[in-house]
């Protein structure tokens, strides 16, 4: 699943290995501009720090498509997967 | 001087050291109590300190002060509302960035406050070197360097907010400049707010106005709905320019300005070999490894808290049932002297040889685990498990909790983030077979039929859990969460707090559980005294007998069941009169029996705790559900297992 925009490609974190780094570009909580839990959960992400713009570095996922473990402005966080794959990131290069 | 009264409030992210600071602060003079009206905890303590009598309130522990959960509505109503003499930011100092995004809307709530920089030596540890005269002058605030841990820096602290307070705030806290663009509208909207009365000061409404933030939205359109129209027109002309939502604007350039900051003050120095922690930390979330260490200790903590508890029980209640002929002795043994006795001590007993054998040393060891960061590698390791029932990561622990007892166990599930899932995990909680359903699987099926039989039940519970926990979360309304959870650094517990907290999770325990219990041994004495016993045996032998296929006195042993679950197993060898059941009660019975015994109801200390966290409604509906299904199940497996035998 990847998307363009005017940057460059954006992909959902999930699709990053272990060990890679990407920039946060959007939040996408579904349901379009919903308040409710949508938006409560939006906001939790970036409260915790994933704003756009912020590196993240996903350090490892659990097996069985488990939780991803990131690092995000120094501390680590664990996002279960259905969360983690509304948070876009472009790709850091290399 | 007089002794003046003072109130300082502890406010600060999750695991940062908080509890410690307050138990420093406060010693034994503490109590732990609810918000009013909600399932929030609230701690509270006093201190004397050069003349004065501090009030010392321990806010819950947060990232923000949005509506995200009741903790952030609570605190900063409590701060806006009752306006503390001064708040206490307490701050880990080795993830300073985040910790700041924090302090900053503290800054924006215009309270008087001075900052605890935590964990100094954890941050230097990880290469992270503050300083502190520099971040005092970036933020405007006074900051104290603290090893809460070792006590370091508190009474240096304590002195400090004292003099903040005599000086009536010489200090000023720096402004959270946001963008120009976002600015504009904010002092737009600033000055429609400063006309209406509001608790919260007039530029916090505006931001948290363009935020989005229902609670402030509600109550500002409740005097004068065009404040709200007009917010609502600014937040699209911001989302216009930026092309992001109002409210991600907003926070990313809190974060921004918590960034500059945090940049501004800290060095950072690679250190040469990653700390222990570390290594534990990839050892212990390991694909592979993590989960057989995690069995290993979960197994290792379970095994020494039975084996304590079984140990320590029979000695209290050999002790106490030594006290039978004084009580006799005082009340006789007629009517009165056996509901005295059997009534109300021995209900006093059974409640004291459950609490201090088993749930104190649980809570101690669950204490322990969670201060040191372990629970949440756990919770990060069954995340996926959890989802098949609806649930995420986080509500392994109560579960797990409930294999020991139930109570904690209900009372564990209030660190799920919604009322929904607080319910949904406390439901399937009470399925788990405690210690006491453990007693009677381990002693009946386990000693007569087999240990595969036994561990066979195990599985079967595990099938039922999973199944009716989708269940439940397919009918009950609401969205499903996800997990969010911060993973902190390893560090050592404090054990002080580690025990204080114990000590009060244990008295809550008591206060819960006791009455009832007591209560409950009382009518169960009455009905057994005035010779009722036997007729509602037979009333309930058509359940009994014909559908379950037991002996009509299983009725009796299912009631007194309903106090403590092992009472279930130690009736039947008193009205049966033999503790050896292989002769009295066929395989197939024994496997019915303990399948009803381990579902039919939560034990009353469970209704309780049910009863407190959700209401007397949901209670009933668990209980009689959980009723019926084990009759059901019981009854279903009598047939099956009979014809395939």
């Amino acid at each position: 699943m990847e998307r363009r925009n005017s940057k460059g490609i954006e992909v959902p974190l999930t699709t990053l290995r272990d060990g890679e780094t990407g920039i946060v570009t959007s939040i996408r909580a579904g349901h379009g501009r919903g308040r409710g839990r949508g938006w409560g959960f939006e906001k939790r992400l970036m409260d915790m720090g994933l704003t756009p713009g912020t590196k993240v570095t996903v350090v490892k996922s659990a097996p069985f498509h488990g939780p991803l473990e990131v690092l995000v402005r120094g501390s680590r966080l664990a996002l279960g997967r259905g969360m983690a794959d509304r948070i876009f990131v472009e790709k850091e290069k290399e | 001087m007089t002794k003046r009264k003072l109130v300082i409030a502890l406010a600060g992210n999750a695991n940062v050291g908080k509890s410690v600071i307050f138990n420093h602060l406060t010693g034994l003079h503490q109590h732990i109590g609810n918000w009013p009206g909600k399932t929030v905890e609230r701690a509270e303590g006093t201190l004397h300190f050069k003349g004065y009598t501090i009030d010392i309130v321990d806010l819950p522990g947060i990232y923000s002060l949005s509506t995200y959960s009741l903790e952030e509505l609570i605190s900063r109503k409590y701060i806006a509302v009752e306006r503390p003499d001064i708040v206490i930011n307490v701050v880990d100092a080795s993830v300073l960035e985040r910790n700041l995004f924090f302090t900053l809307q503290l800054i924006e709530l215009e309270t008087p406050m001075v900052i605890a920089l935590n964990q100094m030596d954890i941050a230097k540890k990880k290469g992270i070197e503050i300083d502190t005269e520099k971040l005092e002058k970036l933020l405007g605030i006074p900051v104290i360097p603290t090893v809460a841990i070792k006590g370091i820096g508190i009474f240096q602290l304590l002195e400090k907010a004292i003099e903040i307070i005599e000086k009536r705030s010489s200090a000023k806290p720096v402004k959270v400049k946001y963008g120009e663009e976002v600015e504009e509208r904010i002092a737009k909207l600033t000055k429609m707010v400063e006309h209406i009365q509001f608790y919260y000061p007039p530029r916090y409404v505006a931001i948290k106005l363009l935020e989005g933030d229902e609670e402030i939205e509600k109550e500002v359109s409740g005097t004068d709905p065009q404040i709200v129209s007009t917010a609502k027109k600014l937040e699209t002309e911001i989302e216009n320019l930026h092309g992001h939502s109002c409210p991600t604007v907003i926070t990313s350039e809190r974060y921004e300005v918590a960034g500059c900051i945090a940049r501004g003050s800290q060095k950072l120095v690679l250190p040469i070999k990653p700390p222990i922690g570390e290594r534990l930390h990839t050892i212990t979330t390991h694909k592979i490894v993590g989960y057989p260490i995690m069995a290993l200790s979960l197994l290792l903590v379970f095994y020494s808290i039975f084996t304590f508890g079984d140990y320590t029980s029979e000695l209290l209640s050999n002790f106490f049932y030594r006290l039978e002929p004084f009580f006799s002795s005082l009340f006789g043994t007629e009517i009165v002297g056996k509901l005295v006795w059997g009534g109300v001590i021995e209900g006093v007993i059974a409640a004291i040889t459950i609490a201090l054998p088993y749930i104190v040393p649980f809570y101690i060891i669950l204490y322990f685990l969670e201060d040191s960061g372990y629970l949440s590698r756990i919770a990060f390791l069954m995340d996926n498990a959890m989802h098949k029932m609806g649930l995420h990561g986080k509500a392994f622990i109560p579960l797990m909790l409930g294999y020991g007892c139930n109570v904690p166990a209900c009372l564990g599930c209030r660190i799920m983030e919604t009322e929904r899932e607080r319910l949904l995990a406390a439901f399937v909680t009470t399925l788990v077979p405690c210690a006491a359903r453990t007693v009677i699987i381990l002693g009946l099926v386990g000693e007569f039929i087999g240990v595969q039989w036994a561990l066979m039940l195990y599985v079967f519970n595990l099938l039922v859990i999973f199944a009716l926990g989708r269940l439940a979360f397919r009918t009950l309304p609401g969205e499903p969460t996800a997990l969010i959870m911060e993973m902190h650094d390893y560090r050592m517990p404090h054990l002080k707090t580690v025990l204080k907290q114990t000590w009060f999770r244990l008295t809550e325990f008591i206060k819960i559980a006791f009455p009832l219990i007591i209560i409950g041994s009382l009518a169960i004495k009455l009905i057994e005294v005035s010779g009722l016993l036997e007729p509602i045996a037979s009333t309930l032998s058509p359940v009994t007998v014909m559908w379950l296929g037991l002996p009509a006195i299983t009725g009796i042993t299912l009631i007194f069941g309903v106090l403590r679950k092992e009472l279930t197993l130690i009736m039947l060898a008193t009205l049966l009169g033999t503790t050896n059941f292989g002769q009295v009660l066929t395989p197939i019975q024994m496997i019915v029996f303990t399948l009803v015994a381990m579902f039919y109801i939560p034990c009353i200390a469970t209704i309780a705790a049910l009863i407190r966290e959700f209401g007397w409604k949901k209670a009933l509906f668990i209980t009689v559900f959980e009723i019926v299904f084990a009759i059901s199940v019981g009854g279903v497996a009598s047939r099956v297992l009979t014809l395939t035998a």
